[in-house]
């Protein structure tokens, strides 16, 4: 490093606070435990100090200590943001990691481009909504399902997921969210069975509520536990149970209501 | 193999793609990334219901093609600099065990609310075959993406760099 960049260097509260900001966007992106270390440990070599974390389902807790002078450290916890899942996220902090490392970045660009990264646009939801709907209407035929039971989960599934995009808009405990798009989709899909069209009314009500599996956390979940991360894996596991408990019980309700004995 | 097997693999891949990008644009990817999930999806699921059609057991056939889409994925991740996992997690997303999931649970229900015991020990096979299905299939799904990355830790961790 040259005199230029000692000059300006920043001091242990600036740095703490931008890795504990990097941190928790990728923890509440959806990333898993080991990236999140080894991206935030890059940035932090890259300042001159050593790092350690550890992630955990609601907070983050963090320490920094400076590699010359080991008498300057910093511990640090932070709540997390519930999950919202942003893989752009992901991958431009992981880029931007590895930028900083190969070419020593200056501190202030770096804040700025994280700040660019997070206010990035997401995807338009009406988009979202529609291939959303059409990806749950090719999985019941991936199940066997006719075209009319295709058709019916369509329009189970964009009236359900409609629902979420809006309850979760208001801030709706999440187990809700999930029980009643879960009951709504289900509801519809069911339509077949009642009225008798279609040769497979079942397949069209079992796959109704499978765009509700949370099927990134569930993967995060092994890859945790196998990386070692067994804590956070286990916390991710019952997250992601609880949510399957959830959609089931939606899913319960209308076979009742449709009087459906077995799926 | 028939012309008839190929024709169903074919339409199994391309519902695959389908569902693949439908549930990838949840967790907002960008479009490149997209595109790519989509075409591994395409490729792991029909590899998957070609084993399965062939007589594979269902979780080792899932752990073939998991270990299959994650081999592309570090080439692909290597080429268009993005982590692997945001395009080869969205195409495992068909292959989650999501009915056996739920099926789960709900035998777990109808276990506590059966008074006959023939019914309710046939409910508790339920449980047990459903979920060791689900959790057979998640390991094999992650254990299977995550082996070329175990291979190659070098290669795949260093994929967004571009110096």
């Amino acid at each position: 490093m040259n005199d230029n960049v000692e000059k300006k260097e920043p001091n242990i509260q600036e740095i703490a606070d931008l890795l504990i900001k990097i941190a928790s966007t990728l923890m509440s992106s959806g990333a898993h435990t080991m990236r999140i270390i080894q991206n935030v440990s890059r940035i932090a070599e890259t300042f001159g100090y050593h790092m350690d974390l550890s992630v955990f389902q609601l907070s983050i807790m963090m320490t920094i200590i400076n590699k010359k002078d080991s008498s300057k450290r910093l511990t640090l916890i932070k709540k997390t943001k519930p999950l919202l899942l942003n893989f752009t996220i992901v991958s431009d902090l992981s880029a931007l990691s590895w930028e900083t490392y190969d070419k020593k970045t200056p501190f202030e660009e770096i804040k700025k481009e994280l700040h660019q990264i997070i206010t990035t646009k997401r995807m338009s939801r009406w988009l979202v909504l529609l291939l959303v709907s059409c990806a749950n209407a090719s999985f019941c035929g991936l199940f066997g399902g006719d075209l009319i039971a295709i058709a019916l989960v369509f329009a189970g599934t964009f009236a359900g997921f409609l629902l979420r995009q809006e309850m979760m808009k208001k801030h709706v405990n999440h187990l809700v969210v999930f029980t009643t798009s879960a009951f709504v989709a289900s509801l519809i899909a069911g339509v077949g069975y009642v009225f008798k069209i279609g040769n497979t009314p079942e397949i069209a009500l079992a796959s109704s509520v499978l765009y509700l599996i949370p099927g990134v956390p569930l993967i995060n979940s092994m890859l945790d536990i196998i990386e070692g991360h067994i804590l956070t894996g286990i916390a991710r596991l019952v997250n992601a149970s609880s949510l399957i408990v959830c959609i089931t019980i939606g899913l319960f309700a209308s076979m009742l209501i449709l009087g459906l004995e077995k799926l | 193999m028939t012309p008839e097997l190929i024709k169903l693999v074919f339409i199994d891949g391309m519902m695959a793609a389908v569902a693949a990008t439908g549930f990838a644009v949840i967790s907002n990817p960008s479009r490149k990334a997209i595109f790519v999930s989509a075409f591994l999806a395409a490729i792991g699921h029909s590899l998957r219901f070609f084993l399965i059609k062939s007589g594979v057991e269902i979780s080792v056939a899932t752990f073939l093609a998991a270990s299959c889409i994650g081999l592309l994925s570090i080439i692909f991740a290597r080429i268009i600099h993005c982590p692997a996992e945001v395009f080869s997690f969205p195409s495992l997303l068909p292959m989650i065990p999501g009915m056996f999931a739920y099926r789960t649970i709900l035998s777990l229900i109808k276990f506590m609310q059966s008074t006959e015991v023939v019914k309710a020990q046939g409910f508790m096979l339920d449980f047990f075959h459903n979920g060791m299905t689900t959790l057979f299939i998640l390991l094999a799904l992650v254990v299977g993406v995550s082996l070329p990355v175990l291979i190659f830790p070098k290669f795949s961790f260093s994929v967004t760099r571009k110096y």
